[in-house]
């Protein structure tokens, strides 16, 4: 799980969360600023602890955006060593509040959600959010 | 939208009831291992096209188990539930995209002749393709995955103000007025879902999906109306805007098979007609949108 890297320099985070391109062809609405990985560089993403779940040194990620939340997943159960009885209930939700299907690219997940510059993730064992 | 004999409601009643025929047929491979002198006749269903798969994969495994009764405790046979997937045209179908885009997405890029109808689906019983699917899940996942999707959409329009403020009990009453064809029920609930906060009177984002063949869905962030020019969006902008900003995406990943951004080379369809591209998506989500509040557009590239 290679592709799985912690981003231990927060200035190189930053520069993925400058500016970037804004131009809008058909005058969209877009608001607020975003992680903006829209010139190929990599989504870069928090993971956080939920619903007891055990917490990770390294909370800082990045991933490409083609990379799916299952992929993400099934690094975390590696990661985390979970047992067997574990690995079945492991939940990634976005906004505390909903668990995209696992076959969501990380990167429309970060076009849609992430927050001044920041995408946050909550993993947990448990159905924290339903 | 000028037709006096139809209101918008109307429109979201003919949705609720449309349905697509769909003939099963069980695999060659599984047909050789019946061992009844009688082989199982096609099953033929009539599916709602806004509902998912699992929700009749009971109906459809109790239907063929009956063949292989003397096998089901022969253990190296691997006949279960849990085995069970469902092909189109050597595509494995993902059970979480409602039965009609599904239905629009592959039946009409793929096969060359014009009738799909019905819909013939391969039903495998065994050699789950674990690589490229995800196993069916039970009636609770299917709800938990639905309730998940509705939650997304309510983020995008209202910062989740709506669904956060509903009752477990109106959540549970969206869900189960859907299995059990209640339209009238599920609006009850459903229309809240449909109304406007913070003074605006249209959407936050509009949840949509973009399908195409050979790559993963997308969905951006879109809102309904600019209000620099005081602009309804159309359906054509949120298409376009989608196309150019996944290119630019993609422009700096390697080896990727070029998008084609050019909206007229695509037939745009959702719930299996192509709305004009001039529609106000404000409207579209509002009343062209799936039960999971979600507008699931699929994009099929004309033929030449």
């Amino acid at each position: 799980m290679s592709a799985v890297e912690g981003d231990e320099n927060e200035s190189s985070a930053n520069a993925l969360n400058s500016a970037g391109n804004n131009e809008d062809n058909t005058g969209s609405a877009r608001s607020g600023a975003t992680n903006d990985s829209e010139d190929g560089s990599k989504v870069v993403f928090l993971l956080k602890a939920a619903g007891g779940a055990p917490i990770l040194k390294k909370k800082k990620w990045a991933l490409p955006r083609a990379r799916t939340m299952g992929h993400i997943v099934e690094f975390l159960k590696k990661y985390m060593k979970l047992d067997a009885q574990q690995q079945q209930q492991l939940f990634l939700y976005v906004n505390q509040s909903f668990a995209p299907a696992l076959d969501t690219t990380i990167g429309s997940v970060n076009d849609c959600f992430s927050s001044e510059g920041t995408l946050v993730l909550h993993y947990a064992l448990t159905q924290a959010w339903g | 939208m000028g037709n006096a004999s139809m209101d918008d409601g109307d429109i979201t009643r003919e949705l609720w009831q449309s349905r697509i025929p769909i003939c099963f047929i069980l695999s060659d491979d599984d047909m050789s291992k019946v061992n009844r002198s009688e082989l199982p006749e096609p099953l033929y269903l009539m599916l709602s096209r806004h509902l998912y798969f699992p929700c009749f994969i009971e109906k459809i495994f109790r239907y063929y188990s009956t063949y292989y009764k003397e096998n089901l405790a022969d253990t190296t046979n691997h006949l279960s539930i849990h085995n069970l997937w469902l092909e189109y045209e050597s595509i494995p179908l993902k059970w979480h995209y409602p039965i009609g885009v599904l239905y629009d997405l592959y039946t009409s890029s793929l096969t060359s002749s014009t009738c799909h109808l019905p819909w013939q689906i391969i039903v495998h019983l065994s050699q789950f393709p674990e690589n490229e699917l995800i196993r069916f899940p039970d009636r609770e996942s299917i709800e938990a995955y639905y309730m998940s999707t509705l939650k997304e959409a309510d983020a995008l329009k209202h910062k989740g103000q709506i669904i956060g403020d509903m009752q477990k009990r109106d959540h549970k009453q969206l869900w189960n007025s859907l299995l059990q064809d209640k339209y009238e029920t599920f609006w009850n609930i459903n229309m809240k879902l449909m109304s406007y906060t913070d003074n605006l009177l249209y959407f936050r984002y509009i949840p949509y999906r973009i399908y195409l063949l050979d790559r993963p869905y997308l969905q951006k962030l879109f809102a309904p109306y600019d209000s620099e020019h005081d602009r309804w969006m159309t359906l054509n902008d949120l298409v376009q805007y989608s196309l150019n900003h996944e290119l630019h995406c993609e422009h700096f990943a390697n080896g990727k098979k070029m998008l084609n951004t050019n909206v007229n080379d695509y037939q745009v369809i959702i719930h299996g007609v192509q709305p004009p591209l001039h529609t106000p998506v404000q409207w579209l989500s509002e009343y062209f949108s799936y039960p999971d509040n979600f507008l699931h557009i699929c994009l099929v590239e004309k033929r030449t």
